[in-house]
């Protein structure tokens, strides 16, 4: 492939999606703190920058090179997953881990590894083995670890998204539907025990959730104040700058989970609906090259990055309209926070690398 | 597949987007306002009251409002219960307060009380410290500087009713407005008041104010001024009160020895105006009460309206303390009646203009028709007689209201007739209101035959009819109606009515015509002039020297007098319980031949119209006069 057609193959779309997401960020951030660079829009900027260089890299390191490196990644990750309770950081939740200057949260970029690494993993199966259920006992294994040691982080947010983006790489892979029934009622079986394992702050997240009103001070108070201040701002918003809910502090996190609702304020529906079109172009485009892609792994690999990404933006949107519970959610390169960025850019890596290599056949690159 | 499941969530999402943000919108908007802004409102200070030479009648004074931060306060009800000890705090005060407390935000300011006393501010000071959270804050309360002389025309405030607040909610949030509820302050509230302002204080989420929005200005209410003239009313009110009688000082030991002794003389003195009088018999005695009026014949402003006894507004001002509400309303003579407006009176004698100028339009008499008075008028099976004994022999139309002879007009008004007595009182102002435009103001009752009808379901009787030609029976009036009588007669052009208010005179809205003849009206005149210079006349003693002057006098028997009283011959007035005597009226004006103000004065169970109302009214109008010709 000439060097030329090389660079028309690339996915042009999503990446100016991603550029036009994170410049709403930054305007977002910059209303954050009442029309001012510092702290955080000049930092958003930075970070996407790195953010940028990470995606180039991921897109043109060789393929099989990174699926080599692939599952040690993944190991490494899990190993410092089960040391981070020892020297990890945060408040109540262990779940950063303090880098110098880089404040990062593992389990982050692990969403990203495990999507490669079960799309490698089915990738090299053979198709008769699909229709057996030790092919994807492995693969369940591969979620299960990960998932779990997020969740006695406890991270619940992240834990939903790393298994629910798990499980639909199953899904992905041809799990057969009887199976995805049973596991869904297994699951459903399973309601009252995971609510007994569940810490007090996390039930009483979701307890909020289902009525918010009952302790508008307590723990209801950043949903309520969130749909106050989506609420209010209409159909066009209050105008950038003059969200007063946001602007007086109303909104709590407004910078980093809570930023969706601070575009509702200030921009109104026209503005939400916007940054959710952008969102839901650049997971198309994702898509896009899997379905275009002739190697199962490209497939694979960018069903589940589309589907991540389409689970974080879900997640964070569901949770401040209040359709969920606030499980601690960023929404991707609008957020202030770094490590869901990268892990996004990094996704983003991966997608522009499998584009690159649409053509290949799958024994070629893993 | 996959993409099709995101898109459906995606439209769930936008769903939920469109619910919040167009759906309810306006529901949040009000929460995220009421998250915003604590929206207050900021009293107006209250128009004054002039007189008709800018001086002060009613103002505002300066007060001190007790106020707290609940965000600053640990334990509200121990801090209340605190503040209850060193000041007064009703149990209502509590209960509005932690309602509030509860429904506001923790960092705005709440009224406990609005009206500090000296004694209770200084207190408070001294133990500050010790309670957190309190703070004070300048207010306005109303001032009466002229105390109970202006008490029935101003009125008073006070804090806002459960009524009120049903009709303007935005009264419940300023626990310190007081409206007005009786008098002017009642009658002028909206223009008083003024316009209450709002301010928004915008605070974040931890109760900070960022700034101050005036989303309206507080606008002061505004000054009223009025017709009336403060030295006129401040010298009504003493010349009223004394009567005939002579003050004595309240150092008198035979003064402090009558107030010991006597209830009722120290239930007036403790009210009251502090004053103690002496009657001709040596008797200590209480002031008088009733109502005078002085009002200009042309304009028809009221240049001082008093009515006795009066109490002192301040005591609503302030909050009431119970005490004095008590004194106020076990008072023997009820204080807070507006007599001038809302006291009711047979006319007597003085409603006998009314019956001549009827019987003259008529024609059923002329000027020099007579009628022969012996002492007694005998209708059907009835007597009636005439305050003289003994008759006033043969009298024409003038010496009838001269020498008030009723025999004379008990025949009149029978062969007039009471519908037609009742159509020219009409155009005299009897049985209308005075046009003063103050609250409370009574009617009384100028009979007609289908009025007997209506009320008491019975036929008039010509013996009714009899009785009405000297102004008893039915006929009932005001001190205020009287007045306008007086003037319309003074002016005999116009039906003036009483106008309390400077703008109401320079408005200068025109008067109907009064539609009396012109020769009817100076046969009146002259009958009236006859009454202070006629030989005879009932009030002859007490003319104006300088300007002349006209007038009636009434004598009003209250209690009727038995056969067997007739014959063993009447008791003086000041011999009888002072609730037999008979009322003393008069009603008249000044300059006979150039009217310029016209007099009614009621002085209850005041004896008679001649020796008690005419020296008072003759008083009033010199005063009146003099005052111009300063």
């Amino acid at each position: 492939m000439s060097w030329w057609s090389k660079l028309l193959s690339l996915p042009w779309v999503m990446m100016i999606c991603a550029g036009l997401l994170v410049l709403t960020g930054a305007l977002a951030l910059y209303s954050a703190s009442e029309g001012a660079w510092s702290p955080w829009a000049e930092q958003h900027l930075v970070r996407a920058g790195i953010g940028v260089v990470l995606m180039l890299v991921m897109g043109f390191l060789p393929l099989r090179w990174i699926n080599r490196m692939a599952p040690l990644v993944l190991l490494a990750g899990i190993l410092v997953l089960l040391a981070l309770p020892f020297f990890g950081t945060g408040s109540g939740a262990t779940r950063w881990i303090n880098l110098g200057p880089l404040n990062l949260q593992p389990s982050e970029p692990i969403k990203v590894v495990l999507v490669l690494v079960l799309a490698k993993y089915f990738a090299s199966r053979t198709w008769d083995q699909f229709d057996s259920f030790t092919t994807y006992l492995p693969a369940l294994f591969l979620i299960a670890l990960p998932v779990g040691l997020v969740l006695m982080q406890p991270d619940l947010g992240t834990a939903l998204m790393m298994g629910v983006g798990g499980l639909s790489m199953l899904f992905l892979a041809g799990l057969p539907r009887r199976w995805i029934l049973l596991g869904l009622v297994a699951g459903l079986a399973s309601l009252p025990l995971a609510w007994s394992q569940l810490y007090d702050y996390q039930k009483a997240r979701v307890l909020t959730f289902l009525n918010p009103g009952q302790d508008a001070l307590g723990a209801g108070y950043q949903i309520t104040q969130s749909k106050i201040a989506l609420g209010s701002g209409g159909l066009f918003g209050k105008g950038f700058l003059m969200g007063s809910q946001s602007q007086l502090d109303y909104l709590p996190e407004k910078q980093t989970d809570f930023v969706f609702t601070m575009i509702g304020e200030e921009f109104g529906l026209i503005g939400n609906l916007a940054v959710l079109l952008v969102y839901f172009v650049m997971m198309g485009s994702v898509l896009f090259v899997g379905i275009r892609c002739e190697n199962r792994f490209g497939r694979l690999l960018c069903g589940g990055l589309s589907m991540m990404l389409f689970l974080y933006v879900f997640v964070n949107v569901a949770m401040v309209t209040g359709l969920m519970p606030v499980v601690g959610a960023p929404l991707p390169l609008i957020s202030y926070g770094g490590t869901a960025m990268l892990t996004v850019f990094l996704a983003l890596g991966l997608t522009m690398n499998v584009s690159l290599n649409l053509d290949k056949d799958d024994t070629e690159i893993i | 597949m996959l993409g099709g499941g995101q898109l459906v969530l995606g439209a769930v999402l936008a769903g939920r987007l469109y619910q919040l943000q167009i759906a309810q919108s306006d529901t949040y908007q009000k929460l995220s306002d009421r998250n915003q802004f604590d929206t207050r409102l900021v009293p107006a200070p209250r128009g004054r009251v002039l007189d008709r030479k800018q001086r002060l009648l009613v103002g505002n004074s300066e007060v001190f409002e007790l106020n707290i931060i609940p965000a600053r306060i640990g334990d509200l009800r121990q801090l209340l219960g605190q503040v209850a000890r060193i000041v007064t705090l009703s149990d209502a005060d509590m209960a509005r307060v932690l309602e509030e407390v509860a429904e506001k935000p923790e960092f705005v300011e709440i009224t406990i009380r609005s009206d500090l006393t000296q004694r209770e501010l200084s207190r408070l000071a001294v133990r500050s410290p010790a309670l957190p959270g309190v703070v004070f804050q300048k207010g306005f309360r109303r001032l009466y500087p002229q105390g109970s002389l202006f008490s029935h025309i101003a009125g008073y405030v006070s804090p806002v009713t459960a009524a009120e607040v049903d009709e303007d909610r935005l009264l419940r949030r300023l626990p310190g407005l007081q409206t007005g509820k009786v008098g002017l302050e009642k009658a002028q509230e909206q223009a008083l008041r003024g316009e209450i302002g709002v301010q928004r204080l915008e605070v974040n989420a931890l109760g900070k104010p960022v700034r101050l929005l005036n989303d309206r200005l507080a606008r002061s209410g505004e000054d009223i001024q009025l017709t009336i003239d403060l030295d006129l009313q401040s010298f009504t009110a003493k010349r009223l009160q004394q009567g005939n009688s002579e003050p004595v000082p309240v150092s008198d030991p035979a003064v402090q020895r009558a107030l010991s002794r006597d209830a009722r003389l120290r239930s007036h003195f403790a009210s009251g105006d502090q004053l103690v009088l002496r009657n001709s018999k040596g008797v200590l005695t209480p002031p008088e009460s009733g109502a005078a009026m002085v009002m200009d014949v042309e304009t028809g402003a009221v240049r001082a309206m008093v009515s006795l006894p009066g109490f002192d507004p301040n005591q609503f001002a302030s909050r009431l303390r119970e005490r004095d509400w008590q004194r106020l309303k076990q008072h023997p003579r009820n204080p807070l009646l507006n007599r001038a407006i809302a006291g009711l009176y047979s006319p007597g004698s003085t409603f006998k203009m009314a019956v001549l100028a009827a019987a003259l339009e008529a024609g059923v008499v002329t000027s020099k028709t007579q009628y022969f008075c012996n002492g007694h008028f005998e209708f059907g099976d009835r007597k009636f007689y005439c305050w003289r004994e003994g008759g006033h022999g043969s009298v024409n139309c003038r010496q009838a209201i001269a020498q008030s002879c009723d025999v004379y007009f008990y025949q009149v008004a029978l062969k007039t007739g009471i519908n037609r007595i009742h159509a020219l009182a009409s155009r005299l102002g009897l049985g209308d209101i005075s046009g003063l435009g103050l609250p409370g103001e009574k009617v009384g009752i100028l009979p007609t035959r289908e009025w007997k009808m209506a009320r008491r379901g019975t036929v008039w009787t010509p013996g009714e009819t009899v009785i009405a030609g000297i102004g008893q029976g039915f006929v009932l009036s005001t001190p205020a109606q009287l007045a306008v009588m007086a003037a319309r007669i003074a002016n005999g052009k116009k039906q003036v009515t009483a106008r309390l208010l400077e703008t109401e005179i320079a408005a200068g809205e025109a008067f109907a015509p009064l539609g009396i003849n012109a020769g009817i009206l100076n046969e009146i005149r002259r009958s009236m002039r006859l009454v202070m210079a006629g030989e005879l006349g009932t009030a002859r003693n007490y003319d104006l020297s300088e300007s002349q002057m006209a007038g009636k006098t009434g004598t009003v028997q209250v209690k009727r007098i038995t056969k067997a009283q007739r014959e063993e011959g009447i008791i003086d007035n000041l011999d009888r319980p002072w609730k037999e005597r008979d009322h003393a009226l008069f009603v008249g004006y000044a300059p006979y031949k150039k009217p310029r103000y016209a007099v009614s004065v009621v002085v209850e169970h005041g004896g008679s119209g001649s020796s008690m109302a005419a020296p008072i009214a003759r008083d009033l109008l010199d005063f009146a006069l003099r005052g111009d010709r300063a």
